[in-house]
């Protein structure tokens, strides 16, 4: 007996988003490539630069969320509000303007993670290609929430635009997008060989030519997907201690690391807002002056769980290895 | 068929949202996490061999539950030649019927804790029919007074400072009772004493059955059960399916790795009961009733289990010992105990929700409570990988599908469709 079940929309307007715009919220290609405008970054070459785009979404997630947490998911006036999108959405315009103007510093930011990136595996001689604006979002999120026959159509897209460019090697900066081409893919997509490897494990591999960091301790929140999935752990202390930057150790650490409550955050806003803020303390028991993290939804649901006037500094491994750079 | 599951989703969130708030819960839950972590540190040190123990104990659940049908039927055969009553309950209103016909009305029973029982709604079905029943372990009898579902299936009371306890207490015993932890385990020591020894009948559940011998292993610190299955002349015990192991030594095995992972060293009890109580010192003449109870009575409960069994995506939920680390691991439960969940809580339990105590509906909302972060499958001694589970089940709410086994006719469940329940 098929069943109709009516779930909260926001399940629905992210997959709808995926499949329709190759993005979790509809953001244009050409705005999610926006950062890699100065560095003329080939199509096609043995290395792709994968960002997926979600570092250049986090913004606009966390001003969904807020717009959600203010209203009821089961109540009309969200219906109206979901339903005025669709009305702009044929109209030409998109959630992107909706929410574009709010957080201007947010979204410079994080598209800057992504230039950020492409900068060090280039200065550790990585030949880099990107797909541009015809880049598109893995889909993790269509294989987390459970829309996995959508992700069985959606899925040879992202294949075609991984294959048009020849790449040998795929770079994911999310840990996310790696856990979904790498084991995820291979079962949907027969043939589909391409190697699946992360930023951090590029890194780790030529960690010798990374400049020394001049950095107070740091504590490491590892994501889960890095840490138990993928099996990416050590080498992040590897990098950072290379780099001469002293490491602390959160009790829960590695593969029994805590998550930070961003998996939550569509569905259930307040919740994942307090594991978060758990988290952070959990972390800053260590004295760490920096929280750095290696995932995009870690990112932004740590900081996002840090307190008014919090000392601790909340960074991707992409930005505070960056920092080596800009010294 | 249609289902607007979005105000339950609603209603959940507020729920979980005033539980992370409620200081109670988090003082409670805290202390908690940090014994729990620190004792089985120190328990696992004392018995290192307990990791290997736990593979050992996989292997034999995975074999157990593809033979269930036959390890079943050889289960109820011992406990006959046990001079016990085996019985066979398809489903939740079977159980319910059997238990009732075992114990009839206007009886006072005693119970130990069991999640079955939980299941089953069995105290408040037996109310209902004309009974006292007791829930004899101290956090159940808690949550008993104060009309409330467990938290946690180890410590059911979890959620309830000594303060509250000493509150409720005064009232029911009406009698001051101080809010001194002693003083309220005194309390209620000297009631139950009293209900063990006027009971016509005595509740337990099982942490695992050994098929060869017909032993029924239970686990327990506090005592409560050896009373409740030793005074009263009568003893039903009511046992999910999936507890079934081959043989004795196997399930010492599987109740070691429980109570390991379930924080102890060692348990205070391990009761090991195979029928009723007998003596032969009379002329050699076997006589049944001597100290414990004259009659044993087994019911194994189906109610979804078997169609878990059947579909190989599902099959390890019903590995689960019920240990309750995963609880502790687990980050939602850690700010909301009990809230995670329905009669079974957390992630493992949106899974047994969905099969055997709600159905999908009432599993949405904690199905997409996981946050499928994974460490619970670091902590469990099975390694039953709930996020995949989870994901599996989110598909089906997605696309209207059944579970399985749902679209068969009552005639092919009533002859078990995972397993081949011969009558009995």
């Amino acid at each position: 007996m098929a069943v109709e079940n009516k779930l909260p929309p926001v399940l629905d307007l992210i997959r709808g988003n995926i499949v329709k715009y190759g993005n979790p919220l509809a953001l244009k290609g050409s705005e999610v490539a926006a950062w890699a405008k100065g560095l003329k970054l080939p199509k096609e070459g043995d290395v792709l630069f994968y960002t997926g785009g979600e570092y250049q979404l986090l913004p606009f997630i966390d001003s969904l969320v807020k717009t959600m947490t203010h209203i009821d998911q089961g109540s009309k006036s969200f219906s109206l509000m979901m339903g005025v999108r669709n009305i702009l959405d044929k109209a030409g315009l998109n959630a992107e303007k909706i929410y574009a103007s709010v957080l201007a510093k947010d979204r410079e930011r994080f598209n800057s993670v992504c230039y950020k990136a492409a900068f060090v595996l280039q200065q550790l001689g990585y030949d880099l290609a990107y797909a541009g604006d015809e880049e598109l979002y893995s889909g993790a999120l269509l294989y987390e929430l459970g829309f996995g026959e959508d992700l069985k159509e959606y899925a040879p897209k992202v294949r075609r635009m991984i294959e048009k460019t020849r790449a040998k090697t795929v770079v994911c900066l999310s840990p996310h997008a790696a856990e979904v081409l790498k084991l995820v893919y291979p079962k949907m997509l027969p043939g589909f060989s391409v190697e699946v490897r992360t930023f951090v494990e590029l890194v780790w591999e030529r960690r010798n030519k990374l400049p020394a960091i001049s950095s107070p301790a740091v504590v490491i929140h590892d994501s889960c997907r890095l840490a138990r999935e993928l099996e990416v752990d050590e080498e992040i202390r590897d990098i950072l201690t290379g780099t001469g930057v002293p490491v602390r150790e959160a009790q829960r650490n590695r593969q029994w690391t805590t998550c930070c409550g961003g998996p939550g955050k569509l569905l259930f806003p307040e919740l994942s807002h307090v594991m978060g803020s758990r988290r952070v303390a959990e972390l800053e028991e260590t004295g760490a002056e920096t929280i750095l993290t290696s995932c995009p939804y870690c990112l932004a649901a740590l900081a996002g769980g840090q307190e008014k006037g919090d000392k601790t500094a909340v960074e991707d491994l992409i930005e505070f290895l960056f920092r080596g750079y800009a010294a | 068929m249609k289902s607007d599951l979005t105000k339950a989703f609603a209603d959940y969130a507020k729920d979980l949202n005033q539980a992370s708030r409620d200081e109670n819960i988090q003082k409670a839950m805290s202390r908690a996490v940090k014994s729990y972590r620190a004792t089985t540190d120190e328990t696992m040190r004392r018995f290192p061999h307990t990791p290997e123990l736990a593979a050992e104990v996989r292997e034999i659940k995975t074999q157990a539950i593809q033979n269930n049908a036959a390890l079943l039927r050889e289960a109820m055969a011992s406990v006959e030649r046990n001079k016990g009553k085996a019985f066979y309950a398809r489903d939740a209103e079977e159980a319910l019927r059997l238990a009732l016909e075992i114990i009839g009305r206007g009886k006072v029973v005693v119970k130990g804790k069991s999640m079955l029982g939980e299941e089953l709604h069995l105290r408040e079905y037996l109310e209902d029919h004309g009974n006292e029943v007791w829930e004899t372990d101290l956090g159940e009898f808690i949550l008993q007074l104060k009309k409330e579902r467990p938290m946690h299936i180890l410590s059911p009371a979890i959620h309830v400072p000594r303060e509250q306890v000493a509150d409720i207490f005064s009232k029911f015993f009406q009698k001051e009772v101080p809010p001194d932890i002693a003083a309220e385990v005194g309390a209620v020591r000297e009631f139950l004493r009293e209900k063990y020894f006027s009971a016509d009948v005595g509740i337990s559940g099982a942490n695992v059955v050994a098929a060869d011998t017909g032993a029924m292993v239970i686990i327990e610190n506090e005592g409560n059960v050896r009373l409740s299955t030793g005074a009263p002349p009568v003893h039903l015990l009511m046992v999910g399916v999936e507890k079934i192991v081959p043989t004795f030594q196997e399930a010492m095995k599987v109740a070691e790795v429980t109570w390991r992972y379930a924080q102890y060293g060692v348990p205070g009890y391990v009761n090991i009961i195979s029928g009723p109580s007998k003596t032969g010192d009379i002329e050699k003449v076997t006589t049944y009733g001597a100290h414990g109870p004259k009659e044993f009575y087994v019911i194994f409960v189906d109610n979804g289990r078997s169609l878990m069994a059947g579909d190989e995506r599902f099959s390890q939920a019903l590995h689960c010992l019920r240990c309750g680390g995963c609880m502790y691991e687990c980050p939602v439960f850690q700010v909301t105990a009990g809230h995670f969940g329905h009669t079974y809580l957390g992630g493992i339990g949106a899974i047994w929700t969905a099969f055997v105590s709600g159905g999908l509906d009432v599993a949405a909302p904690l199905l997409y409570t996981c946050l499928r972060c994974g460490r619970c499958v670091e902590r469990c001694p099975m390694r039953i990988n709930v996020p995949g589970m989870v994901g599996e089940l989110r598909k089906m709410l997605i696309y209207g599908e059944s579970l399985p086994g749902e679209d068969l006719p009552e005639a092919a469940i009533a002859g078990g469709v995972g397993f081949e329940h011969a009558p009995v």
